[in-house]
């Protein structure tokens, strides 16, 4: 369960998120919609303790992210990248992030057998594609068998394989009993993939619902997110 | 969490190579010495003062490879609370700084014929000058983020043209500063402005990484990540 309620967060004199709150549930996948620049990784990097709101609260299973003393346990993330520093292996840099966490040394090739990674584990992170070094950053994310996990476009520099096993991973997960937050600016990708559907657009929520909620009337979640963003009516660029 | 620090420093290739640097640098550099310069009391530990290039690296490489890759992200999602982190962190620069120097010292005095049993308290300087001096670079690149400057600053500093012994020229109060008040923790400076003694010189520079230090936590603490 992920709860973020009131989170205001400014930059200098920008303002960057006013006044966010949603919900993230257990056994379900909940997609965080939102054009480039509308706040979605702030607020996730807010909920994760990396940055600072000026007011509000983000709790992950019931506590601020940096009350957890071995948080790899509760909480899996993603972020932008691999990382990982680039001249380390991948394999070393799983086996620090497992010790920080007390974690046995056996979930390291656990987890790069999980993401398809276990070859180049003993190549520099810096030699990776994009997509293998966000396998490695996933591999990361579940070294610690969390029940939540939260990830910040993971499908980007995935390619098509890539973006349907992350897709039936995910589901999987939340099958299972998980709770699931995805950011995305892809709408197609989305649709399919997720329950529950968070729009943030200029660092405010304007939409959350289940999938069907959020879509309403429009024929396609995709027509639904134009409607509703500033997208549609400032053009694609 | 100081396991997973150093784990952290030996996965990186520039760690091995101040390693390399802080073991292979001093006792080089008696060798070439003994054909040309008279041995003096500070035979071997001059030569160690050079070797300061290893631990210079090491500190600015452990804080600077943090914001290299987005790894700063991965290490806070691992330990959140910064001021662990920090600790952790600064426990196992002290800890691969402290061990190279212990034995960088011996292989140097021992290349050099001074290996003697009263060495102890000297050696002890050697370690404790070059700990500080790894945690002055490593405090300064947490400021700044990238280890670029600080590395400049510091290796032109204590081998090309020493600034701060150039200032102890100008003024008397230069010996306080951390470098050369540091080095008298085990050489007897030529011409001392302010002679101080090896524990006096140890506080002074201890005074000085721990100020800087607190900024550093304090900076680290705040910041956006």
């Amino acid at each position: 369960m992920i709860t973020i309620e009131h989170v205001h967060k400014r930059r200098g004199r920008a303002t960057v998120l006013t006044d966010v709150g949603f919900t993230a549930r257990p056994g379900r996948v909940t997609g965080f919609l939102g054009p480039n620049g509308a706040g979605k990784s702030s607020t996730l990097r807010i909920l994760l303790g990396l940055d600072r709101a000026q007011r509000g609260t983000a709790l992950v299973a019931g506590r601020p992210y940096a009350q957890w003393r071995r948080p790899l346990t509760v909480v899996g993330a993603l972020l932008d990248g691999s990382g990982a520093h680039r001249s380390r292996t991948g394999r070393a840099h799983l086996r620090w992030v497992a010790a920080s966490n007390g974690l046995p040394r056996s979930r390291v090739d656990e987890v790069l057998d999980l993401v398809d990674l276990r070859a180049a584990a003993g190549k520099r992170v810096g030699t990776y594609s994009l997509g293998m070094g966000r396998r490695l950053g996933l591999a990361a994310a579940l070294l610690g068998e969390p029940a939540v996990l939260v990830l910040d476009e993971p499908v980007n520099g995935l390619d098509a394989g890539g973006i349907r096993w992350m897709r039936e991973f995910l589901r999987r997960r939340a099958a299972q009993g998980a709770t699931v937050l995805l950011s995305s600016h892809l709408m197609g990708e989305l649709a399919e993939t997720v329950d529950d559907v968070v729009v943030i657009d200029r660092g405010r929520i304007i939409a959350a619902g289940t999938l069907a909620e959020v879509t309403g009337d429009h024929p396609t979640l995709e027509d639904a997110y134009f409607a509703l963003t500033s997208t549609g009516t400032r053009g694609p660029w | 969490m100081v396991r997973a620090e150093l784990l952290k420093l030996a996965g990186l290739p520039a760690v091995w190579v101040a390693v390399a640097l802080s073991l292979l640098l001093p006792p080089l550099v008696v060798l070439l010495n003994s054909r040309t310069v008279a041995p003096g009391a500070d035979t071997g530990f001059l030569e160690l003062t050079v070797g300061v290039l290893g631990p210079l690296v090491l500190g600015t490489v452990a804080a600077g490879s943090e914001y290299r890759g987005g790894q700063i992200a991965t290490s806070l999602l691992c330990v959140p609370s910064r001021l662990r982190l920090l600790a952790a962190k600064t426990g196992a620069v002290v800890l691969s700084v402290a061990v190279t120097a212990a034995v960088s010292a011996v292989v140097t005095l021992a290349v050099a014929g001074v290996l003697t049993g009263g060495a102890g308290p000297r050696i002890a300087g050697v370690v404790g000058y070059w700990v500080l001096d790894g945690l002055l670079a490593y405090g300064i690149t947490l400021l700044t983020r990238s280890g670029v400057l600080p590395l400049t600053v510091l290796i032109v500093n204590s081998t090309v043209v020493s600034v701060s012994y150039l200032l102890s020229k100008v003024t008397p109060l230069a010996a306080y500063l951390p470098d050369l008040a540091g080095a008298q923790m085990f050489i007897e400076p030529r011409d001392p402005a302010v002679d101080l003694t090896p524990v006096t010189a140890g506080l002074v520079m201890g005074a000085w990484v721990a100020a800087l230090l607190a900024v550093a936590a304090y900076v680290f603490g705040r910041r956006d990540a």
